[in-house]
């Protein structure tokens, strides 16, 4: 029993055993290590270090996958390779998300994948340097840069020909050589007052927003021996009329001329047929040193020129090129204006005859049919208000362009329209003023309001009586006067106190001289009243004084309680 | 009173200088409408008779972000239109569009495009290249957008540039100016 137990352990360990032997057969690799992909323009380079276990012949292979499809693709160029690389130049999309697996193969038996992370090829990817190619002239070298990248229009950089930016370095080949920086977009340059027969060297680095190549290898070329036919000189450009004229200096007689120009941006895409330079119309085979064409062939904003000598059997290199920005020379018509009349503003639209260039400026000059004072507007709007104007006044109006970019250029001023205002209502724009003054009215008018209630009041429901010293002389026997004079006499100053605005009145037989002297004496006698009457009495000097009498038609009493003690006694 | 007067008056002076400010970009937003409507002109001129493309339709996957209306501040609707711009005139570079246009026409819509995108290099972008710090999400849309050409180009390619294909790239492209018009409502802000 024990014993078939133990040969049956021992089956079953040797079974176990073989089992893993087995098992490391089929997956006896480890999977590569550290894989990385690197690509410079358009080669992707796939790099792994094999594990270090690995013995014998081991070769790798790799997939790849995009975001298009689903399943894994063997990398062609990256089959049972058997160094640590391999390189493949895959025609996908460079803006979609790639992956990529490598495994270790040996024999019948292969390790497990080793995938790398996902990533978009555009962005991983490097700038190798640029190309260059040299043309030497004998006082110049035309250099033609070529981007990085394959050429066919397959390129990783093929959409991005336009944004890129070169940094060129020049120097003269011999002790004294300086060396020139230059930054160009430009995929064609031309170093011009070299020396002849003299060796210039260049080398170049490509710029794609952040990413930035090496410096390519150093290209030299000599200059050559000294042309006979020299090229024209000082080629400038004017506008006359409706034509351009582009004008040169030539020393010699007995040569023909010929002129040709390009597009400016031809010259930021890389050289191709499509953008060479054209042949300008009545500028062929001329003998003068000017020529000149209609501006309606070039409408564009910004060309070049150059201009070439020629003998008959031989041609001069070209002139340096002219940059002309047609802006700067092409008139400007005027434009046309036309205008409307409300109350006392007008209306202005200006209209610039053709939409040749973006930003208008409008110079309108305005002024009274009768008078000659003009007053000067500027706008950048087509329409205006001008506001603040006379009503029923003719007025007229001319304008002119303003091109106040970069060369204050302007066109001859318009035709002259006049137009009458309307009859105005009141100003719009200084509505303020207005409602100042009705405030002002309305308050003004509110006092006078009170005051002449006041009166009203007074003179019908009389609040003040006669004092009391009078009253009860008249109304009451003399007997009870001590007792009841004196109570009604505190009652009568608590009345008066009570009143602020005190209302002198004229007595029917008083005269305005006479109440003069009232006033003068309440004034000089106020000094001798008790405290508590004085401020009254102030009020009451101070009420006469601004009250003109005159202007008072309510009969009344003037107040004696209060005088009653000063007034009396004179 | 008073208070109620001087801040009426400065309501007027901010509004007055808020409306200078944004002239210019409404200046730039009509300059950009009318380029558009330049290239769309061009774009019509086709020699021959349309055919019957439908067969060859395709959906070239025009990145979503950029239909949807989000917000977007106007340094990036600039960036997206000159990017799409720059596009455009890629593939007329790389494709030989003859089949469907005179060349007259492509080269006057080559320099449309190039004076639309110097254009806009010359004002809104302009702090945007001086800066180079663009956002993830900036590049993300940058990188969207030129997988979309690279699909029409390479459809083109594919197709050996024939007047169907340019059928269909034309309708696309039209779409493309719409689209360009309806971001520079965002240069408002």
């Amino acid at each position: 029993m024990l014993a078939s137990l133990e040969a049956m352990a021992l089956v079953l360990v040797a079974g176990a055993w073989r089992g893993s032997l087995a098992a490391a057969d089929g997956k006896s690799q480890k999977a590569p290590e550290t894989v990385e992909v690197s690509i410079i323009d358009d080669v992707f380079t796939l790099q792994w270090n094999g594990s270090q276990e690995s013995v014998g012949n081991v070769t790798y292979s790799a997939d790849y996958a995009t975001s298009e499809m689903d399943n894994w693709i063997k990398l062609p160029g990256c089959q049972h390779i058997t160094g640590s690389k391999c390189d493949f130049f895959p025609l996908i999309n460079f803006y979609e998300e790639i992956k990529f697996r490598v495994r270790a193969e040996e024999e019948n038996s292969t390790s497990s994948w080793y995938y790398v992370d996902p990533f978009i090829p555009f962005q991983k990817a490097r700038l190798g340097p640029p190309e260059v190619r040299l043309e030497a002239e004998d006082k110049a070298v035309i250099i033609y840069l070529f981007r990085p990248g394959k050429r066919d229009g397959t390129s990783i950089w093929d959409m991005d020909a336009l944004s890129f930016e070169f940094s060129l370095v020049f120097w003269e080949n011999s002790s004294h050589g300086e060396e020139q920086e230059i930054k160009t977009n430009f995929y064609i340059s031309k170093m011009y007052d070299l020396s002849t027969e003299t060796t210039y060297c260049l080398k170049a680095k490509a710029r794609l927003s952040w990413k930035v190549s090496a410096y390519s290898p150093v290209y030299c070329i000599n200059t050559t021996a000294e042309h006979k036919l020299l090229p024209p000189e000082n080629v400038t450009f004017g506008a006359r009329n409706q034509s351009y004229v582009l004008t040169w200096e030539y020393r010699d007689v007995n040569v023909t001329f010929r002129a040709q120009w390009l597009h400016a941006f031809s010259k930021l895409t890389p050289w191709d047929n499509s953008n060479e330079w054209k042949q300008i119309p009545n500028c062929e085979n001329v003998r003068t040193t000017y020529c000149v064409f209609p501006q309606s062939v070039f409408q564009k904003k910004e060309y070049y020129f150059r201009v070439q000598a020629s003998d008959g059997n031989d041609t001069s290199f070209w002139s340096k090129e002219k940059a002309v920005q047609t802006e700067m020379y092409s008139t400007i018509l005027p434009p046309v204006v036309s205008m409307k009349s409300t109350n006392d503003s007008l209306h202005v639209f200006v209209k610039a005859p053709k939409k040749q260039f973006d930003t208008f400026t409008y110079e309108i000059i305005l002024w009274e049919n009768a008078s000659h004072t003009e007053r000067k507007l500027v706008s950048k709007r087509s329409d205006i208000i001008i506001p603040g104007l006379k009503p029923l006044t003719p007025y007229c109006i001319k304008a002119r362009v303003l091109l106040q970019d970069k060369w204050n250029k302007t066109s001859v001023f318009s035709a002259v329209v006049c137009e009458k205002t309307k009859p105005g209502a009141a100003a719009s724009i200084p509505w303020v003023i207005p409602v100042i003054v009705i405030l002002l009215l309305a308050v003004i008018a509110f006092c006078v309001m009170k005051l002449l209630w006041k009166c009203f009041n007074y003179v019908f429901f009389p609040v003040f009586k006669p004092p009391c010293s009078i009253e009860h002389f008249s109304e009451q026997p003399f007997g009870n006067l001590l007792l009841s004079t004196s109570e009604e006499q505190t009652e009568k100053c608590f009345i008066i106190e009570n009143t602020q605005s005190v209302i002198i009145v004229e007595e029917p037989e008083e005269t305005d001289e006479d109440y003069r002297k009232y006033s003068s004496q309440s004034s000089q006698d106020s000094g001798n009243y008790s405290n508590e009457d004085e401020s009254l009495g102030n009020q009451i000097s101070e009420a006469l004084l601004q009250l003109k009498p005159q202007a008072l038609s309510c009969p009344g009493e003037l107040v004696l309680g209060l005088s009653s003690l000063g007034l009396h006694s004179s | 009173m008073a208070s109620w007067y001087i801040l009426q008056i400065a309501l007027l002076l901010s509004f007055t200088t808020s409306l200078s400010l944004s002239y210019d970009l409404l200046q730039l937003q009509q300059q950009q409408q009318r380029s558009s409507l330049a290239c769309l002109k061009l774009l019509r001129q086709v020699k021959g008779k349309p055919e019957n493309c439908h067969q060859d339709r395709i959906d070239f996957k025009f990145p979503e972000e950029i239909l949807q209306p989000q917000q977007f501040q106007k340094e990036k609707a600039a960036l997206v239109i000159q990017e799409m711009l720059q596009n455009v005139l890629g593939i007329f570079r790389k494709n030989i569009s003859t089949t469907v246009w005179n060349e007259t026409i492509v080269e006057n819509l080559t320099d449309e495009l190039h004076q639309q995108m110097d254009h806009l290099k010359s004002t809104i972008l302009q702090e945007r290249l001086e800066d180079k710090n663009m956002t993830m999400r900036d590049t993300m849309t940058t990188l969207r957008l030129k997988s979309y050409y690279w699909r029409i180009s390479k459809y083109l390619r594919a197709k050996k540039n024939s007047i169907c294909a340019w059928t269909v790239v034309q309708a696309e492209l039209i779409r493309n100016f719409s689209i360009i018009n309806r971001l520079t409502n965002y240069f408002q802000d």
